[in-house]
């Protein structure tokens, strides 16, 4: 009963903060037609999970393949694109969006965005959904009689924890100041960005590694370059939510480092364009 | 990032000869690992080929090593694993976390 369970929460963790994040900013934006979006997204990302795990079944070769790393791979490092376009987005627009929008001032990105927001939450959820449906189906098939029962229950509890952890998500949300959940939400988004970006590394590092490739490109993509091991070991819910290594090698850095390097910029950026705009349009 | 990703892209077509590796075979079946363990030169590159025997889908993992694969039932696959400092590495069965998983021990 706990692996159904645990399974289940663990895996709905990444898609729920994701849309959670999303759903506590678009209501507070009193953004309701993005929300509609954002429940389109989750339904075409259940859709799409089940999908993957459908073709996990029938063309297993071809997803535990290269073909399926190499799908993985740029479905991971388009969403962790789309999360820094949309922590961009939010923070240059951040409390004014509404008005922004009403005003027209950037109708055509924010169309795009509203899209944005719906693919992003399609992936979140087909990503770790299409594992947690290959799991329940696989390992659930092999239960009989009262097993089988106790490991549906557990995925259902599994299930109701996640959208517990929601509820209070919300909750958390609308105690906080907006000023500081707005801090922690683009944080947050981040670090999951982050982690999907030096994850779908990891898959195209194994299928680049099957080749013959000259010494320092073995070393770059996975040499250790530290050991953090002693203080933080390697946990599986930390690494798929932030890419946390505790012996990361050089590659992986690098893209950590780009993706906030980027953020950042790209964040301050932006404020400073508005600002001037502001500027120009009270005169 | 795009761009390093559209570099790799143009790569691997022309890195079409796979590498020298030394390839070990295992299976899994239904968390149980055959064989239990294997003994590798420790400083080198390897590729393991991982069939999964069993019933139900697999998950061969060891999260330092970068390694997560899943497969489904009479699925094969392989993973590369970085040379190795003299140690002993262990990998789970994600799917069967109760049973002993597999060691790899580099000398």
């Amino acid at each position: 009963m706990e692996a159904p369970l645990v399974i289940v929460w663990r895996e709905s963790v990444e898609a729920l903060l994701v849309i959670g994040i999303l759903y506590a900013w678009l209501r507070r934006e009193n953004l309701e037609h993005y929300v509609s979006r954002l429940w389109v997204g989750t339904g075409l990302g259940i859709v799409l999970a089940a999908i993957l795990a459908t073709l996990f079944w029938v063309a297993g070769n071809w997803v535990s393949g290269p073909s399926g790393d190499w799908f993985f791979t740029f479905m991971m490092t388009f969403a962790a694109l789309l999360i820094l376009q949309m922590v961009v987005w939010m923070h240059r627009n951040g409390g004014s969006l509404k008005r922004r929008i009403e005003e027209d001032a950037a109708a055509s990105l924010t169309k795009w965005n509203g899209w944005g927001i719906a693919i992003l939450a399609m992936i979140a959820v087909a990503r770790e959904g299409s594992e947690t449906v290959v799991f329940l189906s696989g390992v659930g098939a092999q239960q009989q009689g009262s097993s089988l029962s106790l490991f549906i229950l557990g995925g259902i509890i599994g299930f109701v924890f996640a959208l517990i952890t929601f509820w209070l998500l919300q909750k958390f949300a609308s105690i906080i100041s907006w000023k500081q959940f707005f801090l922690i939400s683009e944080f947050v988004l981040l670090l999951i960005g982050g982690g999907l970006l030096v994850t779908a590394f990891d898959k195209a590092a194994v299928q680049i590694e099957a080749y013959d490739l000259p010494n320092w490109m073995f070393d770059f993509i996975d040499t250790p370059i530290w050991d953090t091991s002693w203080l933080i070991p390697d946990q599986s819910n930390l690494t798929g939510l932030t890419g946390y290594h505790a012996q990361p090698s050089l590659l992986q850095v690098c893209i950590l480092a780009l993706y906030w390097i980027g953020a950042i910029l790209l964040c301050v950026k932006g404020r400073k364009s508005l600002a001037t705009r502001s500027c120009v349009a009270s005169t | 990032m795009q761009i390093l990703l559209v570099i790799l892209m143009l790569l691997v077509p022309y890195m079409a000869h796979a590498a020298p590796l030394q390839t070990y075979e295992i299976t899994i079946k239904d968390g149980v690992f055959d064989p239990p363990s294997l003994e590798v030169p420790a400083n080198e590159r390897m590729r393991i080929n991982v069939t999964n025997a069993g019933t139900g889908p697999a998950e061969f993992e060891n999260l330092s090593l970068r390694v997560e694969k899943v497969l489904g039932p009479s699925v094969q696959s392989f993973v590369v694993i970085h040379p190795l400092k003299p140690g002993s590495y262990h990998f789970v069965d994600e799917f069967h976390m109760d049973l002993a998983g597999f060691e790899i021990i580099a000398k």
